[in-house]
């Protein structure tokens, strides 16, 4: 079902200060799809996803669930969460001690009033769909953290649902489970092919998981788009640092020609691939990693050839992690193992201009 | 949602107006009645009181033994404590179970029976050990004497002991070992990390559990009436009770003008302790993460020390239940022996019981029971929702409020509410001991139940929201079962301090209105050891039966552990 958002606002008072938790967001979310609000803490996406479930109340917007209008000042509507028919995973899991595993997922089953055969038959299933069967008699606070997060989606999806809402769901897992349950996750969320709202400030988590992704900042939505959007054409400096290791090197650009941009930076002239609209002057030029092929030795002088020294190399497993000196910047590289590289080499890489993004937020 | 904060702040205006009822009212009555003539003559103003209770000569002595008692009791039951969390959390001395035996069991008994069984044991006429060793050894005169100083501050120092340990030994255990293991791995041995690094750090913890032990020795009253009366060595408690006590000439201006003194020192003493024990928990939670204990090894101490803890808790146990028992069934005070047993019989039983009074008592002390505890609980479950919950303006007041009555000490509030319950139809009711009752310990209500409110994650009431069950579906599904075990133990809690109240009970207790404490008073004044024990063992019986329900009723209640969150 799809959620539209428009011109969410929400104050609150901290220490006789007021905050925006939400300053004018406008979201629209498509139908059965994956969509993430991601952002670093007190950005707003988790009042924004509470504001959605009915958890927190918006001061002004409005916001609909399919054809609903669940929340809207102008007309005085607030659907209260009960009513909104939602199914939601919370951070803490929230399940309830007092209960079984089966009375936590009959739970929203049983105060819709369903028969009880049709109770067993639902429950039933959806702990087989979560891959948690035979614990139904155990108290559900003596699962482990991960057995506990499938009672909290089983209960989340067994009335179901026309939204499932996600609280960052795996922020109090262990690294190793962490990953296990999010493959898990996006295994579930695949076939149950229905909306789902999912936040976190884990942007690995967002980019595995997410159809789309809104990444947020102080109350406000910096941009929308598929996670290739988002990674490779950021179209801010905020975002193209927090979505990926970035290194963000100050840039002039000069002129466009055909294709290219003419630009100058601290690591020398570049040409780098054309971005609409151009503006010229002042920009932010920014190079992941992972394109920085380095080499040794000074290299044969070329177009778009970076040279610099490795000021400091460590062995980090899968590769070398490089910081190269190039001029006064310090570039952040990824070596494969197999170049030999050693502190104070000289090294150079070839820019591909389409790797090299220019930024002018 | 609007409304809703709106509404919960103005309930929580009605609370602070009715706590503020239950516990500044008798404080302000105090200091009004100071300055008042007499309780027929409430507001005529003067200051004679104060000159005549703050001139009388003997005062300077009664306030030196005051402090002597205090001072001593709260060291040795510190000291105690200190030693036995250290032996228990970190040390491998054995059976360890045998000191959770020693920091609860002792808090069953009452402190007037507690007294009364050590002065059963050490009185210089007939104490049964005096008797014993005068016989064994052939002595003229009795070794001791449990009616002087040195008697009370035992006997007190061994009441008070369990709550410094229950202060000390949390600290202990969590406390960071890392700290200690640096000092040693910094050159330090076991003895000078003891006392560079180990009591320093704990130093808040040492510090909360003497301020605390200050505060309940000045309030208590059981032991210096038992123990300190007929020795004639006067406390503040005894002699505030002896200017009001009836029979004599009771003065209640004079006792509230003296009063005030100990009430103000108490309310300084346990704002300190408040503050001491947020540092504490600072201390405490700081660390946590990869804890572990470290055991000191004992060596060839660990036995002996073992066999000093078990007769420590044979003393603090054992011994004060068994001599009440043994009493309550011999015909005079007589040591154990073939003789003794053959002449045991139920007399003392039956004729306690044939006694009107006692009776009436016990129907008392039940009824305040099982009704106060009630009120209390009801009235403590608002007072936890508004201080955790809902959080609104006047949560910090209504806390202060209530944690205000903490601090009062049971005689002289006692005396702020006889002032109160005189201008009033109430006055030697069961309601006005109910009322003092719930006032005093509304701690005890709201201390398990802000737990439990916190125990319940925001999320858990949040969960079944989005899962379609609106408020009050959430509140009798989610939010009450997880509230039970904590009511549970809230109510057994207020039920057992109630059954046994003595220090509020002497003040505002009349004839038709007499309590299970009063009544064994007046046995002990009449020296009706006999009846009194029998007596007593009923109060100790309904006190344990309760707590063993409560633990039972609350491992039932609670099948899933700790809260998600």
């Amino acid at each position: 079902m799809r959620i539209r958002v428009e011109g969410l606002r929400k104050h609150y008072v901290s220490e006789g200060r007021t905050v925006a938790a939400l300053d004018g967001v406008d979201l629209d979310i498509p139908a059965n799809s994956i969509f993430t609000l991601l952002g670093p803490s007190g950005c707003g996406k988790t009042t924004l996803l509470r504001c959605i479930v009915g958890l927190e109340t918006p001061d002004q917007g409005e916001i609909a669930i399919g054809d609903d209008v669940v929340f809207s000042s102008k007309r005085g509507i607030a659907v209260p969460t009960e009513k909104r028919g939602l199914g939601m995973v919370f951070q803490t899991y929230a399940i309830w001690p007092h209960m079984t595993v089966f009375d936590n997922v009959a739970y929203p089953l049983r105060v819709r009033r369903a028969s009880k055969a049709r109770i067993a038959q639902k429950v039933a299933d959806a702990l087989r769909f979560v891959q948690l069967e035979g614990v139904e008699r155990r108290s559900a606070t003596r699962l482990s953290g991960g057995q506990q997060q499938r009672v909290a989606l089983a209960r989340a999806l067994v009335a179901e649902p026309k939204v499932i809402l996600f609280d960052e769901p795996l922020s109090n897992l262990d690294a190793k489970l962490r990953e296990e349950t999010r493959k898990a996750l996006e295994r579930f969320l695949g076939e149950l092919g229905i909306t789902a709202v999912y936040v976190t400030h884990d942007r690995v988590e967002a980019l595995a998981l997410s159809d789309s992704i809104a990444v947020m900042r102080a109350g406000r939505i910096v941009e929308i788009g598929s996670p290739q959007r988002i990674y490779f054409d950021a179209r801010t400096r905020f975002v193209a640092d927090f979505i990926g290791r970035a290194n963000l090197v100050p840039a002039t650009v000069r002129a466009a020609e055909g294709n290219e941009l003419v630009v100058d930076s601290a690591l020398g002239p570049l040409r780098c691939a054309r971005r609409d609209p151009v503006r010229l002057g002042e920009a932010t030029l920014c190079i992941r990693p992972e394109f920085m092929h380095l080499r040794p030795g000074e290299g044969e002088p070329a177009p778009n050839r970076v040279r610099g020294r490795i000021e400091s190399l460590a062995f980090v497993g899968e590769f070398y992690e490089a910081q190269m000196r190039v001029g006064d910047t310090l570039l952040l590289a990824r070596t494969e193992p197999e170049v030999e590289l050693r502190v104070g080499d000289a090294v150079h890489f070839a820019l591909d201009p389409a790797h090299c993004l220019l930024l002018w937020q | 949602m609007a409304v809703a904060r709106r509404s919960t702040s103005s309930a929580t205006l009605v609370l602070i107006v009715v706590v503020g009822l239950l516990t500044v009212a008798p404080v302000a009555m105090l200091a009004f009645g100071s300055f008042s003539a007499g309780l027929d003559r409430f507001g005529e103003f003067t200051l004679a009181k104060y000159v005549a209770a703050y001139s009388d000569p003997a005062l300077l002595r009664v306030a030196l033994d005051t402090a002597v008692f205090v001072l001593g009791s709260t060291l040795f039951s510190t000291l105690l404590a200190l030693v036995l969390a250290y032996l228990n959390t970190r040390t491998d001395i054995p059976f360890k179970f045998l000191f959770n035996v020693l920091a609860i069991v002792p808090m069953m008994i009452p402190h007037l029976l507690f007294s009364v069984s050590w002065a059963l044991l050490l009185n210089p006429s007939n104490g049964l050990i005096n008797v014993a060793l005068m016989q064994a050894f052939g002595l003229e005169q009795a070794p001791f004497d449990v009616y002087s100083m040195g008697g009370m501050i035992l006997v007190e120092g061994l009441l008070n002991m369990p709550i410094a340990y229950l202060i000390l030994a949390p600290a202990m255990a969590s406390f960071d070992v890392s700290l200690e293991e640096s000092s040693r791995v910094f050159g330090a041995g076991v003895w000078r990390t003891l006392v560079r690094v180990t009591l320093p750090v704990l130093r808040p913890a040492i510090l909360a559990a003497l301020v605390l032990g200050v505060v309940r020795t000045l309030a208590s009253y059981a032991v210096p009436r038992v123990l300190g009366m007929p020795g004639r060595v006067e406390v503040l408690a005894t002699w505030l009770y002896e200017m009001i006590a009836t029979g004599f000439d009771p003065d209640y201006g004079q006792a509230a003008a003296l009063g005030m003194s100990a009430l103000a020192i108490s309310v300084a003493l346990i704002v300190v302790y408040r503050r001491l024990t947020a540092e504490t928990e600072r201390f405490v939670t700081v660390s946590g993460r990869g804890w572990r204990a470290s055991t000191v090894a004992l060596g060839r101490w660990r036995w002996p020390l073992f066999a000093a803890v078990a007769l420590l808790s044979f003393v603090v146990v054992v011994l004060p239940v068994a001599v009440l028992l043994y009493t309550s069934f011999v015909p005079y005070a007589m040591v154990p022996s073939a003789e003794a047993f053959a002449q045991m019989s139920w007399r003392h039983w039956i004729e306690a019981f044939e006694d009107p009074i006692s009776r009436l008592a016990l129907r008392n002390s039940l009824f305040l029971a099982v009704v106060g505890a009630t009120v209390g609980v009801a009235l403590s479950l608002f007072i936890a929702y508004a201080t955790v919950k809902s959080r609104s303006r006047g949560a910090g007041l209504l806390e202060a409020l209530t944690f205000l009555s903490f601090s009062f000490p049971g005689i002289v509030i006692g005396i702020g509410f006889m002032w109160l319950f005189v201008q009033t139809p109430i006055y030697a009711t069961l309601t006005a001991l109910l009322i003092g009752y719930v006032a005093t310990y509304l701690p005890y209500g709201v201390r398990p139940l802000a737990s439990a409110f916190v125990q319940v994650h925001p999320h858990l009431e949040e969960s079944s929201r989005v899962a379609g069950a609106g408020a009050a579906t959430t509140m009798r599904r989610i939010v009450v079962p997880l509230l039970v075990p904590g009511v549970v133990s809230a109510w057994i809690l207020m039920a057992t301090m109630f059954l046994r109240e003595l220090t509020l009970s002497v003040v505002l207790s009349r004839p038709g209105s007499e309590v299970l404490a009063t009544q064994i008073l007046a046995f002990a004044d009449d020296g009706l050891w006999g009846k009194l024990s029998a007596l007593g063992i009923v109060m100790i019986a309904i006190s344990t039966g309760l707590v063993v329900l409560a633990a039972t009723v609350g491992a039932r209640l609670r099948p899933g552990g700790a809260a998600a969150g």
